[in-house]
């Protein structure tokens, strides 16, 4: 029994970064946005975080760095998708490359060496606690934001149809950068949870392709806030379990590549074939 | 144009520019209480523009707009959200609330009372891309008349209605008229302008040329205006027996509110066959099937084979299709006049040699088709993207004939051109027809099949409903089967 | 783009680099001449400016050709690890004459590569199966699957890192300057550009590929079969960049191991973005990122500026060129 509650709070520990940044990738994929550069948002948010808690002393301070970090990050997206009508893919890797060039050298600037920051003030255990809670009231909170508010109405129009949007007196695309700010936010958060709420320190390539994996787990939850957690803590428990297979013979990367192997299936259709969003990664 | 105090809505001096493209070049216009106003004009000639620019839609690059209230706009191809309920896209943006939630229960009174008030009967929970094109018209005009605007702008409203329908609408709309919305109608059937207009301005090339009342005026003088000229006559029939060429039997294809159900006719070579109906009653099923592009069930003849497989496999057996949308399925916008026209014919001699494309063979037929066709471009290389519509029609429509093909389907094929350039291609087909070519012309213009055809069949909800020879041309009969009628 | 935009987005570049060299405490005027001077400054240097330029070359061909197919390939970097992997798999196993080994090891690095563009090819054309999404998994799992592979089965028992058996020196590929690390690999390279840019423009494969990517409506109803287009796109893409791997394998390092690329998959898409999708220009560009990542060694090394510096300045171009060369081509849906 106790084995199975350290293998649940294990699940919890792994899967919320994965919720918020998939959070994030329903968000804005359900306004019209594709964005894959949701690792570049974990990086920036975990190392933002872990900056402004070495430079302050603060935890909570490095919190909110880590929150604004992800969302300039996910506004840069939304401003170059909808002032520039870029495609916001190529934006996204670029973003992607943007936030680990400039993190890898924010270490060398900011702590003298390469490759990790020394340890910094945390969350502690408490903290980690309450963003595992913020997480799973996020996923909640979006799902009925999304369903019966006018700014849920809102933005699920902009995603099937940015043009109807404007015929009804809107403007779509500011719809779509708000969207990607808090995106961006929520990533950013996930970001924070990984540098100072599992851990206490941020160290080159943390973030491990969690962003991609958020990605996976939109397209199971079919592009809505709780089905993409469900998602997300299937992840985590994935995750969990590679402690126990491995000692029990399974490489480890076996473990690694399960979700993404995952997500390679669920793009055969398995999973049903919901539809994404109409207008996802469609310029306006 | 002295300042009007009971105008519901003034254009004053609107120009805009599109880069160096003029598109609007100091336009007056005036909009009263209590009318409705017809506005005219080729493709082209700048009425859209002018309408999104009245309705706030799109900025002026000069000029004023003066409306007294808002300004409601129902676009000639909706912009609704398909996916969404009939209720919800009504009130997007005027969402009514609870505290924080939104008030879907009084949202569905809403939809509901002003659909009773203007007698637009539709189901608020209904899912807008299940709805037929006629209904889904409705709702577009319901979200627009929430906004209680002071005047309601329609473009181009009847295209994608049967004749019974377009009654019924100018009914609403006269009805509008009369509690005060100052009514704007853009269309090009002229027909309807002298039958319910009170107003008619037309424009040409981005200005006003004429102004005045329909009771003062007349369709030809109106038609005149427009093209700055004659209307060009078509090609002359010639006396033709038709062969047997291509035969459609229990032809079954998509699915849903525009599925085809049932087709079984025939199109001989020699022969124009229209099939007659209102957008979204199978007619792009057919053509799809036919062009070999969605799975489809029954069976389908040419020249007595049977015709089947992949699109390629049947531009080989000698089936072209002009789709219905140019610029997304029959050309590159990008590419060259000479790259375009090699398009569906790439994998075959002569265009083809060995593994390359031959390219003196390609700018040859290239330049052969500019010519036959009047095509107005600097030369080959120019890209298609910069030719107007009906230049780019032109392109289209002189490939697929270029071949001589067997069966010639054309879908919508003077759609958004310029009148020279519809009477250019109407005569082509005419001169393939001719020549033997089978032609199956689909249009949701009844005059326009009317004009052309030798056989009718019209399409309602995915079967034929009804055939006429062309002696036996009952326009009347025509449009009550167009909508329904049994 | 116009030209005035053009030279405005480049000098903005310049400007963040300098900025984020004078907050490392460097001081731009020596990053940038230390820069220069390490790409360009001698013989030796200029080959190993060659050498990254080739390495980049392989991958920016891939993505350019999947781009012009209306592809998102943004798993070269898997297609280049996989294909490196074959390589040095191959490479271990072969004792050959170079004339036959070499070739064999260069196709056995095409071959992974291009079964591993075509996993993401066969899912869009089989299923519909979004590339972008596919391709980005799949570069996690390469990396994955190398790690294993090479840590386990395939580890050389006479090295002592994770890497699989060195290539006997006949499999080597032949050395174009005495004491540098330039090979055929770069002549191999420039032919590949212009053979692909014969075949875009001047065959009929080329056409209907083209049109898939520009109007894909359009090219279905002229006949061309998208799925298939869109497999033997990716296979041929993910071969390119396989055989990129392979070079880097035969020619540089000459054995696999997971430190192959320093992620020139990724920045090859900023390198065929600024080519224009175009292979001849792509060569250019090429060079031009060749030198910032051959020069950004000495950058770090003389003038103590981070060279993640050029990573987040290759990132910032990949934004800005996003606008350019997609602005008049949409995806459309289907």
């Amino acid at each position: 029994m106790q084995e199975f509650a350290g293998f649940l709070e294990l699940t919890l520990i792994k899967a919320t970064p994965l919720i918020f940044a998939a959070l994030a990738g329903v968000v804005c994929e359900r306004a019209g946005i594709l964005n894959i550069s949701l690792e570049g948002g974990l990086t920036v948010g975990a190392f933002a975080a872990v900056a402004v808690s070495y430079l302050t002393g603060s935890p909570i301070a490095g919190l909110a760095a880590g929150v604004l970090a992800g969302a300039v990050l996910g506004g840069l997206l939304g401003f170059a998708a909808t002032r520039f009508g870029v495609d916001q893919i190529v934006a996204g890797t670029g973003l992607n490359l943007l936030a680990a060039g400039g993190t890898a050298f924010g270490i060398v600037v900011l702590f003298g060496t390469p490759g990790a920051s020394p340890e910094v003030p945390a969350l502690g255990a408490r903290g980690e606690a309450a963003l595992i809670v913020l997480a799973l009231v996020s996923a909640i909170g979006l799902q009925l934001g999304l369903d019966y508010t006018p700014w849920g109405l809102r933005l699920r129009a902009c995603g099937e149809s940015p043009h109807a949007v404007r015929s009804a007196g809107l403007d779509p695309r500011r719809i779509r950068l708000i969207a990607t700010l808090v995106g961006g936010a929520l990533a950013g958060l996930g970001g924070v949870f990984l540098s100072l709420g599992e851990l206490d320190i941020y160290s080159d390539g943390m973030t491990a392709g969690r962003g991609f994996i958020a990605l996976a787990a939109v397209i199971f939850g079919r592009w809505t806030p709780l089905g993409a957690t469900g998602a997300a803590l299937a992840f985590g428990a994935l995750s969990a379990l590679q402690f126990v297979l491995q000692r029990a013979g399974v490489p480890s990367e076996l473990m690694q590549a399960l979700p993404y192997l995952a997500a390679l299936a669920a793009l055969t259709g398995i999973v049903g074939k919901a539809r994404a969003p109409a207008a996802d990664g469609v310029p306006y | 144009m002295s300042a009007d105090a009971g105008a519901a809505l003034e254009l004053r001096g609107i120009v805009k520019r599109f880069g160096t493209l003029v598109a609007l070049d100091g336009v007056d216009l005036s909009l009263e209480r209590g009318e409705i106003h017809a506005l005219c004009g080729e493709n082209g000639a700048g009425k859209s523009t002018l309408a999104r620019i009245a309705a706030g839609l799109l900025a002026a690059s000069a000029g004023h707009v003066e409306a007294r209230g808002a300004v409601g706009l129902v676009h000639q191809h909706f912009e609704l959200v398909d996916r969404l309920r009939v209720w919800e896209n009504v009130v997007l943006g005027r969402e009514p609330r609870r505290g924080l939630r939104l008030d879907a229960s009084a949202a569905r009174e809403r939809v509901r009372s002003l659909a009773a008030a203007y007698g637009l009967e539709v189901d608020p929970d209904a899912v807008v891309e299940t709805l037929p094109v006629g209904i889904a018209q409705r709702v577009e005009i319901l979200r627009e008349l929430a906004r209680e605007p002071a005047a309601l702008l329609l473009d181009e409203p009847t295209a994608v209605l049967a004749p019974q329908e377009i009654d019924a609408l100018f009914a609403t709309l006269r009805a509008l008229a009369a509690r005060g919305t100052a009514i704007m109608v853009i269309t090009h059937k002229l027909q309807e302008v002298i039958a319910h207009a009170d107003r008619v301005t037309v424009m040409r090339g981005g200005r006003v040329v004429m102004r005045t009342a329909t009771r003062e005026t007349s369709l030809e003088q109106i038609a005149h205006a427009m093209v700055g000229g004659d209307v060009p006559a078509l090609a002359a029939r010639a006396p033709t027996v038709a062969r047997p060429a291509f035969a459609a039997r229990g032809l079954r294809a998509g699915s849903g509110a525009h599925a085809l159900r049932e087709a079984t006719f025939t199109v001989g070579g020699g022969e124009i066959v229209g099939i007659a109906g209102v957008e979204g009653n199978g007619q792009t099923a057919l053509t799809d099937a036919i062009a070999g592009i969605v799975p489809y069930a029954g069976e389908m003849l040419l020249d007595g084979r049977p015709l089947g497989g992949s699109p390629a496999a049947r531009i080989a057996a000698g089936v072209r299709v002009i789709p219905q949308d140019r610029r997304r399925e029959a050309l590159v916008l990008p590419w060259s006049i000479a790259e375009n026209v090699a398009l569906g014919d790439q994998t075959r001699p002569p265009l083809r040699r060995g593994w390359a494309i031959d390219r003196g063979a390609r700018d040859a037929l290239a330049t052969e088709i500019m010519e036959r066709f009047d095509v107005r471009a600097s030369s080959i290389r120019t890209s298609v993207a910069s030719l107007s519509g009906g230049n780019q029609q032109k392109i289209v429509v002189g490939r697929a004939l270029a071949h001589a093909p067997a069966l010639l389907v054309a879908y919508q094929p003077t759609r958004g051109i310029d009148i020279g350039a519809a009477a250019l291609v109407a005569s082509r087909l005419i001169e393939a027809r001719n020549a033997g070519t089978a032609v199956l012309l689909v249009s949701f213009e009844l005059d326009e099949v009317l004009a052309l055809a030798d056989r009718i069949l019209v399409l309602y909800r995915g079967a034929i409903a009804g055939e006429f020879g062309r002696d036996g041309f009952d326009r009347a009969r025509i449009g009550a089967l167009m909508a329904g009628a049994a | 783009m116009s030209a005035r935009g053009a030279w405005l987005f480049a000098a903005l570049l310049v400007a963040a680099a300098a900025a984020a060299m004078a907050l490392a405490g460097a001081n731009p005027a020596a990053g940038f001449f230390a820069l220069v001077r390490g790409a360009l400054g001698g013989e030796h240097q200029l080959s190993e400016t060659l050498v990254q330029t080739t390495a980049l070359l392989f991958p920016s061909l891939a993505v350019a050709l999947a781009f012009r197919a209306g592809l998102f390939n943004i798993g070269a970097e898997g297609q280049l690890i996989v294909g490196g992997l074959f390589a040095g798999v191959a490479g271990a196993a072969i004792a050959a004459p170079a004339w036959i080994a070499i070739p064999l090891i260069l196709a056995a690095g095409a071959a992974g590569g291009g079964f591993w563009g075509g996993i993401a090819g066969a899912l869009r054309a089989r299923f519909g199966g979004n590339e972008v999404i596919a391709t980005l998994m799949l570069n996690i799992v390469a990396a994955l699957v190398a790690n294993y592979l090479v840590g386990g089965p395939l580890h050389s028992a006479a090295a002592t890192g994770a890497e699989t058996p060195e290539l006997a020196t006949t499999s080597w590929l032949p050395v174009l300057l005495g004491g540098t690390r330039l090979t055929v690999a770069f002549p191999l390279a420039l032919a590949l550009a212009a053979f692909l840019r014969y075949v875009l423009d001047g065959t009929v494969f080329g056409y209907s590929l083209r049109a898939a990517g520009d109007a894909p409506q359009a090219a279905a109803r002229a006949g061309i079969d998208l799925g298939r287009t869109a497999l033997v796109a990716m296979t041929l893409s993910g071969a390119i960049a396989g055989l990129g791997g392979a070079t880097l394998v035969a020619g540089v390092l000459h054995r696999f191991n997971v430190a192959l690329s320093p992620g020139y998959g990724f920045i090859a898409i900023a390198v065929a973005l600024v080519g224009g999708l175009d292979p001849l220009r792509i060569v250019l560009a090429a060079f031009a990122f060749g030198i910032l990542q051959s020069g950004s060694l000495t950058m770090q090394a003389l003038a103590h500026v981070p060279k993640d510096t050029v990573t987040f300045i290759e990132g910032l171009a990949i934004v800005g060129l996003s606008a350019r060369h997609f602005a008049g081509r949409r995806r459309e849906a289907g």
